[in-house]
């Protein structure tokens, strides 16, 4: 099937990388990791490495509701380089975000209030029902289209994506805000300990050595448009969102399926919507969580579709395991290095896996790729693919 | 779009005769009672069918096991099998997740610490667990998604589910809503809705409409082309009220449950003068509600039968749906309105 093509006309991202898009790619530019020994957002005795967006402006503290905070500061980003930023000028524009934490109703003062004298304030179910992430966006920015949530854990950013080219190519909207937003939170740290995931120094994705992931936090939002609303409004981009792929491994709740089936299958969907082939593809943003499963997987499955010369990195050990977030910020990021012709150095890396399969980038390298692939896996064993190109 | 095949669990048991036998019949009083002596509509599993597939996923929360088995019901009842061999996806819209399962994470947190805390606790606390349960027990492997959007989850998975299709993404979608009752949110809603103290929901009340919790899980088997029982098609979902396209329709069937403090924006579907159902009162008060009453309809479009008001309050005069509605029921409107006040909904017709 033949659609219009999906330009991406306007890029914000949020992260330990920096508080936008200039300051990321500087950062990741110098190969400069800003992680904290331990968490500093809440109290906590786990001392495990963490990213946290120490950026964040003040103007955009949202009380109780980090997530919705940062993707804010994503949004106006991504509007304002794409000429969206005095209004939307009647355009009928969707949002679709993916998150995991702010989706759920977590607040431990309020629960382990209630829990103990049965009766708790509700300031915090209130901040829940009232700033649903994806319907709050769009009332802060006046959208006039639909707005979804996409809950799918950590391949939650990429899969809203795949929803925002699914609505602007079957004209449900003209604007799509897509990405992903998720803060730091204690539950999910508690979560990924009890699971025996998370490294006790800074993330070492593809590494032999590598002992898991770090936690991070951040936003990552693209502005896309049909071409033909993008000329319209004379906000010209070079940049497209071509394809995206999905596929469940129906294996494990926790586990990647260890044949990589169901994230090969999310690659070929997304290459087929594309219209592009393996050789076509310039690098891989990895999902690159570094623990010893996901970046098994990912290996064996670049090298059996790439070979084992594909340019690959991940950019987590510079922002951490973002979660929801993750697909958003590395659909930026990815984005941005196609545009920028160099992308960094896989942090992190230093020795070879064999059972990985390839080695990343080492160091920041440059490139004229005109396509990349970002790749998530989530938990559940959801895997979702994106391309994106460069005209 | 076609509606195909359906699965239902709720309060009633599980199956859509059951579902369909509950339509047909008087109101039935909400099963529980909680310390607190608020009422709520629970589904009670024991009772359901497919105790293979609960058993396979023994360590699952309430929540993914009622969608496993609607799921599961919703394809047999399509006469799709071997799912593996087709493309089949699952979206799955649910307005709070698996909060019950989350607040015992926490519990974990504060009774043992937080280096001690559960990891299947943590692993079934993640919104899309319960997409993974029915991926893995059905053998599912395309895409599957997991939305929210509080009021109007159901309907966008809807929407999205024929954007798939229309893709070619895949050939069958699973699409469905799913709630979990829970003490907290039941608390929680009685601080901040009416309760109805005596367990019935007054879907026409509207001013509040009193609320009872309610728990379920509904799933539809949709493609593109009808198979051999198909319930009836899906025209359009629709974002925002349209009165004139809306006017078209035989019978509207809304969503008011009282999760909404105040639902009068029903009001103005009542000018129109298409006769109005609503059957919250038998499955109780969900977000995700839109999914049971969206198969009310389905059934009403394929039996051509009317199924009356389970409770007919009706203080603002308006058009209900009379028990001997007589003409041919050809095309349906469904509808819920979110506490900003829009609409969104889904138009059905005969297949």
């Amino acid at each position: 099937m033949k659609y219009e093509p999906v330009v991406i006309s306007g890029m914000g991202v949020i992260s330990a990388t920096g508080g936008d898009l200039a300051e990321s790619l500087s950062s990741l530019e110098k190969g400069q990791r800003n992680f904290l020994p331990k968490a500093t957002l809440f109290p906590t005795s786990l001392d495990f490495p963490v990213f946290q967006a120490s950026s964040l402006p003040d103007r955009y503290h949202l009380e109780g509701r980090r997530s919705i905070s940062l993707a804010l500061c994503a949004v106006d980003e991504a509007l304002a380089e794409a000429g969206l930023a005095n209004g939307l000028d009647g355009a009928r524009v969707g949002v679709c975000l993916g998150t995991t934490v702010s989706s759920q109703l977590n607040d431990q003062k309020f629960y382990f209030t209630l829990r103990q004298e049965g009766a708790a304030p509700l300031e915090p179910v209130d901040r829940y029902v009232k700033m649903e992430l994806s319907s709050y966006i769009k009332e802060k920015i006046g959208a006039r289209g639909p707005a979804l949530t996409v809950v799918n854990a950590c391949s939650s950013g990429s899969d809203a994506l795949g929803v925002a080219l699914s609505w602007l190519r079957h004209g449900v909207c003209d604007i799509v805000v897509a990405g992903g937003a998720d803060e730091l939170s204690h539950i999910p740290l508690c979560g990924f300990v009890s699971l025996g995931i998370v490294s006790p120094s800074p993330c070492a994705p593809f590494d032999k050595n590598r002992k898991g992931l770090n936690l991070g936090e951040g936003a990552g939002v693209l502005v896309l448009e049909s071409q033909s609303s993008a000329k319209k409004r004379g906000a010209p981009s070079r940049l497209r969102l071509l394809g995206y792929g999905s596929c469940a491994d129906a294996y494990h709740l926790t586990a990647p399926r260890p044949d990589g089936a169901g994230l090969i299958t999310a690659i070929h969907r997304a290459m087929m919507e594309a219209g592009i082939s393996p050789e076509q593809i310039g690098f891989i943003n990895a999902h690159g969580t570094a623990t010893p499963d996901n970046d098994k997987v990912e290996g064996k499955v670049f090298q059996q579709l790439f070979g084992e010369k594909i340019l690959t990195h991940s950019t987590k050990g510079y922002t951490g395991h973002t979660l929801g977030a993750a697909g958003g910020i590395e659909a930026v990021f990815a984005a941005a290095f196609l545009r920028e012709g160099w992308m960094p150095g896989s942090a992190g890396f230093e020795t070879y896996d064999e059972e990985v399969g390839l080695a990343p980038v080492g160091r920041k390298t440059v490139s004229d790729a005109t396509h990349a692939l970002s790749t998530s896996l989530a938990f559940g064993g959801n895997n979702a693919a994106l391309i994106m190109g460069i005209e | 779009m076609f509606i195909n095949g359906m699965g239902i669990v709720f309060a009633g048991g599980s199956g859509i005769e059951k579902f369909e036998g509950a339509l047909a019949g008087p109101w039935v009083a909400p099963n529980s009672h909680n310390e607190a002596g608020l009422p709520s509509y629970q589904a009670d599993l024991a009772g359901a069918g497919r105790q293979d597939l609960l058993k396979k996923i023994r360590r699952a929360d309430k929540m993914s096991k009622m969608a496993v088995v609607a799921a599961a019901d919703a394809a047999e009842d399509a006469g799709l099998e071997n799912l593996a061999a087709h493309r089949v996806g699952v979206i799955l819209s649910t307005a709070h997740g698996p909060h019950v399962t989350t607040f015992k994470f926490l519990d974990g947190i504060y009774d043992y610490g937080e280096e001690e805390v559960s990891p299947i606790t943590f692993s079934n606390s993640v919104h899309n667990s319960t997409c993974s349960y029915i991926a893995q027990t059905m053998d599912i492997q395309g895409p599957t998604l997991t939305v929210t959007q509080f009021f109007h989850s159901f309907y966008n998975a809807l929407s999205l589910a024929s954007l798939w299709l229309a893709d070619d993404r895949v050939d069958y979608a699973l699409v469905g809503g799913v709630e979990q009752y829970g003490d907290v949110l039941s608390w929680i809603v009685d601080q901040k809705l009416t309760t109805a103290k005596d367990g019935m929901i007054k879907p026409f009340n509207l001013t509040p409409t009193p609320q009872v919790p309610g728990e379920g899980a509904a799933f539809f088997l949709v493609s593109k082309t009808a198979m051999g029982k198909a319930y009836c098609q899906v025209d359009d979902i629709f974002l925002g009220w349209d009165a004139d396209r809306a006017i078209k329709a035989d019978i509207r069937v809304i969503d008011s449950d009282g999760m909404a403090p105040d639902e009068s924006a029903y009001l103005a579907c009542g000018s129109s003068g298409v006769p109005m159902a609503a059957y919250s009162p038998l499955f109780g008060s969900m977000m995700s509600g839109s999914a049971f009453n969206m198969a009310a309809a389905a059934l009403t479009l394929k039996h051509q039968r009317v199924y009356p008001n389970p409770v007919a309050d009706n203080p603002h005069n308006l058009p209900l749906l009379p028990k001997d509605f007589g003409v041919d029921i050809n095309r349906m409107s469904c509808l819920r309105f979110d506490c900003r006040g829009e609409a969104m909904g889904a138009h059905l017709s005969r297949a």
